[in-house]
């Protein structure tokens, strides 16, 4: 390692430990505490209106569940179209444990943080449940079988009475220290939970992607047949690929059942599914600065194509159906765009970004 | 009895649909080894044009079918020049994802027409009144469609085994290097297999619509629906679509016919043919005539 330790002008790893550092110099790890601590100080700061911390909530429950996306998607290359049936399948878990034991029952209001580990669980069980024919194929046939399952979701929550038919299922407030989280603060302090949630989850990534566990998936994915040799277990490790990411497609299902107050089927459909892969494609796969930039990109181009669609309804007639038609085809052009041009997404101009005020002055 | 007989010939009727569906799809992953998600916005966009043809414009239907089928044709062959051509040689992963997004660019294109929100139904052409024997029925538009699917598909079975285009394209799935040795051009034969599966998809299209009316759902669905289909009858294989098609038909009705109602259960036919779909993947996962790949190191 180069004697500074502020500033390197590229990489001069001597041993496998310095490479695997997740801060390559004390300026790197400066700048993401000052990021966090940002992140966590801006609300006493600046109050954002409800609908704004909507918004911004939002964005972060998505970061969660691309995480998971990515993993098995980015990382260990199984194309999964039915995320938003993983995260239906948190959602569901925590809405239909309020469903048979009361909305206001003790273990939903207290003992919330349980309640969104044990979904995270159950999508996880089912995510290897799904996942099980990658014992035996590959990722096309993958993808279609991900995609039966949200299929099957959908239709199984519509169909059952005790999900309400696909009807909103209520959950009730939730207890913090002080009492009760009233209506004033339900969205800051799910704000905050939701943070450190994200945050938590992307250490937990990050620190993944560096053990043997990430190393493997990386592996299946360059080259099953390779990884094979090497005495890894392909099958297995893309069951546990998928297992992984509705662990974390669970955890924001369950977020999103808590702050909306409630779960319906219409935040789960293919159409949702189709919109995590288009944020971790234009976030960039395989990359975790990807998972964070996309859902933010995709969300902003979803609030803009409501203005757009706002603004366009004042003259044009409701036969036109703009507000339905522009958000496809806002997030496929996107999406077939960013695979065009840049399919490392924007994670890779974050990363050009860097290297250029790292290399700094000279070029490379 | 004649319940039962009924199931069946509203089965094959379906399942003939499923199997003219999935061959546009079979096509496609046959030359190209794609998976083309879009396949059902295109069956819908066939649909919408042959209903825009013959009832705005006022061409007799059987020209406007014949129209749509030119039209989607040069449609699916730009598609797959504007958006496929440069991704030759990419991941599959990248490809695939690529007509993730071509659907949804789709779907926004179709609903910024009419037909994204209404409903329409085509013109009664054919006598309404149902062909009856020994208490079964079929419906002059369900007859017509049978014969029109069989039709194209003995077509396409021809094209494939005797004529030289469809020969060079068996060339491509087989071998591309090979082939291109021998001087076959490869970007064409990709652009030719999407055009044809635009063609069948187009005649699908029609023929779903003049059976179940234009509602953009329901013709979306059947771009889904043909997912569990391929993956029974085997992913690129002709004989395996058409088998498949029929056994989903004769499923799906049977469950409509016999399930539903029945234990508290409605709407079975959606959703069975995925469940079916998750058990051949874990035990069968090659389909019933699906070519087993042989990895070699």
């Amino acid at each position: 390692m180069s004697t500074n330790r502020w500033l390197a002008t590229g990489n001069f790893y001597t041993t496998y430990r310095e490479e695997q550092r997740i801060f390559r110099t004390h300026l790197d790890r400066l700048l993401f505490s000052l990021f966090l601590v940002s992140l966590f100080a801006w609300p006493l700061l600046i109050s954002a209106s409800n609908r704004n911390m909507l918004v911004i909530n939002n964005i972060l429950i998505a970061v969660v569940a691309v995480y998971g996306l990515n993993l098995v998607t980015g990382f260990a290359g199984l194309i999964s179209i039915g995320h938003a049936a993983f995260v239906g399948i948190g959602a569901y878990t925590l809405a239909g444990t309020a469903r048979s034991i009361g909305e206001s029952h003790v273990l939903i209001t207290h003992a919330w943080p349980l309640m969104i580990l044990i979904s995270g669980f159950v999508g996880a069980a089912f995510g290897a449940f799904v996942g099980l024919p990658a014992m035996r194929l590959k990722h096309l046939y993958l993808a279609i079988a991900t995609l039966s399952f949200q299929m099957i979701f959908t239709w199984t929550i519509n169909f059952m009475t005790f999900f309400n038919q696909g009807q909103m299922i209520s959950v009730g407030r939730v207890y913090w220290i002080n009492g009760q989280v009233g209506r004033d603060e339900h969205y800051l302090f799910w704000y905050y939970v939701i943070l450190v949630t994200a945050v938590f989850c992307g250490l937990g990534v990050r620190n993944l992607l560096r053990t043997r566990y990430g190393r493997c998936l990386v592996a299946v994915r360059d080259n099953d047949r390779a990884a094979d040799a090497m005495g890894m277990h392909p099958g297995l490790t893309k069951v546990y690929a998928f297992a992984l990411a509705g662990f974390f497609a669970g955890v924001a299902g369950a977020l999103h059942t808590y702050m909306f107050r409630g779960a319906g089927f219409e935040s789960f459909t293919l159409h949702h599914s189709i919109i995590y892969l288009a944020m971790a494609i234009v976030g960039g796969l395989g990359t975790l600065p990807g998972s964070l930039l996309g859902p933010v990109a995709i969300q902003i181009l979803e609030l803009q194509m409501e203005h757009i669609s706002e603004w366009a309804g004042t003259f044009l007639t409701a036969a036109m159906n703009l507000a339905t038609a522009l958000r496809p085809l806002g997030f496929g052009r996107v999406t077939v765009l960013f695979l065009m041009f840049e399919p490392r997404g924007i994670a890779n101009w974050w990363r050009i970004c860097r290297s250029y005020f790292k290399l700094w002055p000279f070029r490379y | 009895m004649s319940y039962f007989f009924q199931l069946v010939v509203s089965g094959i009727v379906v399942g003939s649909i499923y199997a003219l569906s999935a061959l546009g799809f079979v096509l496609i992953y046959k030359s190209s080894r794609v998976l083309n998600v879009a396949h059902g916005q295109i069956i819908a966009a066939g649909a919408f044009i042959v209903y825009a043809l013959t009832v705005w414009a006022g061409i007799p239907i059987f020209i406007s079918f014949l129209a749509s089928m030119v039209i989607t044709f040069f449609m699916s062959m730009s598609v797959e020049r504007i958006f496929l051509r440069r991704l030759i040689g990419e991941p599959i992963i990248s490809v695939i994802m690529v007509t993730i997004g071509l659907m949804s660019i789709l779907d926004g294109v179709i609903y910024l027409t009419p037909f994204g929100s209404m409903n329409y139904s085509f013109p009664e052409f054919l006598p309404s009144t149902p062909i009856s024997m020994g208490g079964v029925s079929i419906s002059w538009t369900q007859l017509v469609g049978v014969i029109i699917t069989i039709v194209l598909i003995a077509t396409f079975s021809w094209f494939f085994k005797s004529a030289t285009l469809g020969i060079s394209m068996r060339a491509v799935s087989d071998d591309q290097l090979a082939s291109m040795s021998v001087g076959i051009s490869i970007p064409r034969v990709f652009g030719l297999a999407w055009a044809m599966a635009g063609l069948s998809a187009a005649a699908a299209g029609a023929i779903i619509g003049n059976i179940t009316g234009l509602n953009f759902e329901t013709l979306r669905a059947f771009g889904i629906t043909v997912f569990p289909v391929v993956i029974l009858g085997g992913l690129d294989s002709i004989i395996g679509a058409v088998v498949a098609g029929i056994i989903m038909g004769l499923i799906q009705q049977f469950a409509a016919g016999y399930l539903d109602g029945n234990w508290g259960l409605n709407g079975t036919a959606d959703v069975l043919p995925y469940i079916i779909l998750l058990i051949i993947l874990l035990f069968k996962p090659h389909g019933l005539f699906g070519t087993h790949e042989i990895e070699r190191v």
